[in-house]
């Protein structure tokens, strides 16, 4: 065993286990013991400072630490420290922060917000945290939607009309757009011709005499909706057909002829129903104006 | 250094070395479920959609097994061994022990298998259903009633440092497992039941288990391993024995109330997160008496880090102690709490600990007790050397990444632009968290590479011994 020369004074305590363990008897580390009574000293501070002992059903408050806040319905309220009460205190704070901006925004059209560069930053700020709460589930973080499903909010085609006010229903009383199932409704050669005849509409290179004779078929069956021309209706929802962008048939992820065909055809065959929920109530109008300027600007907004 | 121990009928080395293989059994799987864990926060496809090995359900089947598995076996073996040596008398009760062999490994096996099929109590560190829980409670009692009879069987005046820590360990987990796990069974056949506290009562009896789990399970139990490992493998008597009396009292008191820190910022009333806070605080000094006692150990033997790996272990264990008992103070301040909460600043500061402290100080004293155990020496010195660079390597990757990862989102997520809107969404904070979870992965990486090399060489050393052990008996016969 080492000997050590800083040690040589100090004793074991005379006990020893299991062959050779020992315990030297050296005091407590000078250092070791201030510094535990510095956080004794700390410690006891703080107990005054804040809320700290439960007194039967009370508890001692601390001292000097009053806060005063006003709540979103105008209460002026002082208490104690306490942590709700600094949260209250923050609301306040923020609510201060962006009344000039929120008041503003409720008052003008959506032109004005569009001309007023500092006012239009403030609603795309605001809206980026509004989408991402309540919007991002569905049309996802950037916007681009989920084929299929969720309509991309970035392309320029708007199922329900891309003016502020179309947008702005759209937002506050949802939408339910139909499409119906035309399997066993049409027959097997009608349902093959009228494919042919939606992708010629965008420009598709398909077979011209079963397109000629979709052609029929789809004035028959389909230009209800979707128009003599096929470029829809924005009061039913109903899909533009002819400006090559798909918004249910998954055409964009097929790479031949024939997969578009099965895309569009799983459409026709089997229909989609999709809903928006209605967001007024959940959201205040400014809330919903916010986000419908978000919305708008996004893609090609009319 | 001297070498005493073939006195087989004196001891019970048969449920130590019983205990030491489960622990590296368990080490081995524990830490390969983080390891799978880590890597599928980093790359979510690893969940393949296979309901059992989501990271909901792997999770606890990780900290399960690390803790109480690795660590728990760690803690029997080393207890088992260190209260027979110290107190110079034979383990109380071989049944009952080989009864706590069996029951922990059954438990422990049972809870893994569980948590996989779905079942959980969903308390943190508690997952276990209420079957499993009773029979943890029994083992338990076993445990204690063993080591009791054991300290009073000693055939030495006074009971030694490191058997204060154990008995303390024993007596509290066995305090906390219980008034914890406090639940009424929805049925006598169904596996759910319902606890017996409810909303922020149940909240803070949860982290009262949840962090003195930390207090006594994983710090007071393995300074109890310290206090014999440290010492016996340096060679040198303890540092201070004053200080061993007063850190040790002080710890075990303030631990019990620090738990409500967990509840920071929630329904919890103001002034239990005060006490809770401020007696973080006074912890710190207390915590790092056995770190000073530890390290001042070795003042005069210095020289034997460079030549003793085993020391190595102990050294930087003792020292990411001292680094995780200062953070944990910092972060139950309310303030940083506020930051750190509810991102991976805690999951790093846990694994400083559990790897850091828990998993080195085991190491380091399984390797002195390994070559004991079977009479014999480890197989291979150089596989030691490499299995503490690949923890110490993987120790600092994942926590230099869960720093970047829990201070950077706990920014990101309080960050607001000019118009006292928020900077980012919440998804944008996760997307940041990618980078730092490879690095971590590979952290994990690193530190079960070390283990799975312990687990061969501690393998190799086992036959070594057993042909030594035959080699012998042929000779004398």
């Amino acid at each position: 065993m080492s000997k050590d020369n800083s040690q040589k004074s100090v004793q074991t305590t005379g006990h020893s286990w299991d062959g050779d363990l020992q315990e030297f008897n050296n005091p407590l580390p000078r250092w070791w013991l201030w510094a535990f009574y510095a956080t004794i000293v700390f410690a006891v501070v703080y107990w005054f400072l804040y809320p700290t002992l439960p007194i039967g059903r009370d508890y001692t408050k601390g001292i000097g630490n009053e806060i005063t806040y006003t709540t979103a319905d105008g209460k002026t309220v002082t208490t104690h420290w306490n942590t709700r009460a600094l949260f209250l205190k923050e609301k306040e704070e923020a609510r201060k922060q962006q009344a000039q901006y929120l008041e503003k925004l409720a008052k003008v059209p959506y032109e004005a917000i569009a001309k007023d560069p500092e006012l239009s930053a403030f609603a795309l700020s605001r809206a980026k945290v509004l989408f991402a709460d309540n919007c991002a589930a569905c049309h996802q973080a950037g916007g681009d939607g989920v084929l299929g499903e969720y309509p991309n909010l970035l392309d320029d085609a708007w199922l329900w009309g891309g003016t502020y006010a179309d947008i702005e229903q759209t937002i506050a009383n949802g939408r339910t757009g139909m499409m119906p199932a035309w399997k066993g409704k049409l027959s097997e050669q009608e349902i093959e011709d009228v494919v042919e005849y939606v992708l010629s509409l965008s420009g598709e290179q398909v077979d011209a005499e079963k397109a000629a004779r979709g052609k029929s078929v789809f004035m028959n069956n389909c230009a209800a909706c979707h128009g003599q021309d096929g470029k829809g209706q924005k009061f039913l929802g109903a899909a533009n057909l002819t400006d090559q962008i798909w918004t249910i048939a998954k055409v964009p992820l097929a790479n031949s002829l024939d997969g578009k065909r099965n895309a569009v055809r799983e459409v026709v065959e089997n229909g989609k129903t999709r809903t928006m929920p209605a967001w007024k109530g959940r959201l205040s109008d400014t809330e919903i104006k916010i986000l419908t300027f978000y919305v708008h600007e996004l893609g090609g907004g009319q | 250094m001297a070498h005493t121990t073939a006195q087989p009928a004196q001891y019970n080395y048969a449920i130590v070395r019983n205990f030491t293989i489960m622990a590296l059994v368990w080490g081995v799987l524990g830490m390969t479920a983080g390891l799978y864990i880590a890597s599928e926060l980093a790359w979510p496809f690893l969940n393949f959609d296979i309901p059992q090995i989501t990271f909901g359900r792997l999770r606890p089947v990780h900290t399960t097994l690390v803790i109480f598995g690795f660590g728990g076996s760690a803690l029997f073996a080393t207890s088992y061994y260190v209260v027979q040596r110290t107190c110079q008398t034979r383990l109380w009760g071989d049944s009952l022990a080989s009864f706590t062999f069996w029951g922990w490994q059954a438990a422990v096996a049972l809870a893994a298998i569980s948590y996989m099929a779905g079942y959980t109590q969903a308390r943190e560190y508690a997952e276990m259903t209420w079957p499993i829980d009773i029979l943890i409670a029994v083992v338990w009692v076993a445990y204690l009633l063993i080591y009791v009879m054991t300290l009073r069987n000693r055939s030495q005046p006074h009971i030694y440092v490191a058997n204060w820590f154990y008995i303390a360990f024993i007596l509290a987990t066995a305090i906390l497992h219980i008034f914890n796990n406090l639940a009424m069974p929805v049925s006598l056949f169904s596996l759910s039941s319902y606890s017996l506290q409810s909303g922020v009562q149940d909240a803070m009896t949860q982290w009262w288990y949840g962090h003195n789990a930390v207090g006594f399970f994983l710090t007071a139990a393995f300074l109890g391993m310290m206090y014999y490992f440290v010492p016996k493998q340096v060679g040198r008597p303890v540092y201070s024995y004053r200080l061993s009396i007063i850190h040790f009292w002080a710890l075990i008191f303030l631990y019990m109330w620090v738990g409500a820190h967990h509840l920071h910022w929630t329904a919890l009333p103001d002034w239990t997160s005060t006490l809770a806070a401020t007696f973080s605080i006074l912890l710190l000094m207390p915590s790092w008496g056995g770190m000073i006692n530890g390290i001042m150990t070795l003042s005069g033997a210095w020289d034997k880090l460079r030549t003793d790996p085993i020391i190595r272990f102990l050294v930087v264990a003792l020292s990411f102690y001292g680094m995780s008992t200062f953070e944990g103070p910092l972060m139950s301040l309310k303030s940083v709490n506020a930051l750190s909460h509810y991102t991976d600043w805690t999951v790093g500061h846990v694994h400083s600990g559990a790897l850091g402290w828990v998993a080195m100080i085991s190491f380091g004293s399984l390797y002195h007790l390994v070559p004991r155990l079977w009479d014999t020496r480890m197989w291979s010195t150089s596989l030691i050397y490499l299995h503490f660079w690949l923890a110490t390597i993987g120790i600092v990757l994942y926590i230099s990444a869960m720093w970047v990862a829990g201070i950077g989102q706990g920014l990101l997520l309080r960050a607001f632009d000019d118009y006292g809107n928020l900077a980012y969404t919440f998804i944008e904070t996760v997307q940041f968290l990618h980078q730092p979870y490879v690095v971590r992965a590979l952290g994990g990486l690193f530190f079960v590479s070390g283990i799975v090399i312990m687990g061969f060489n501690v393998y190799m050393t086992i036959r070594q011994g057993r042909r030594e052990q035959a080699a012998l008996q042929a000779k004398l016969a």
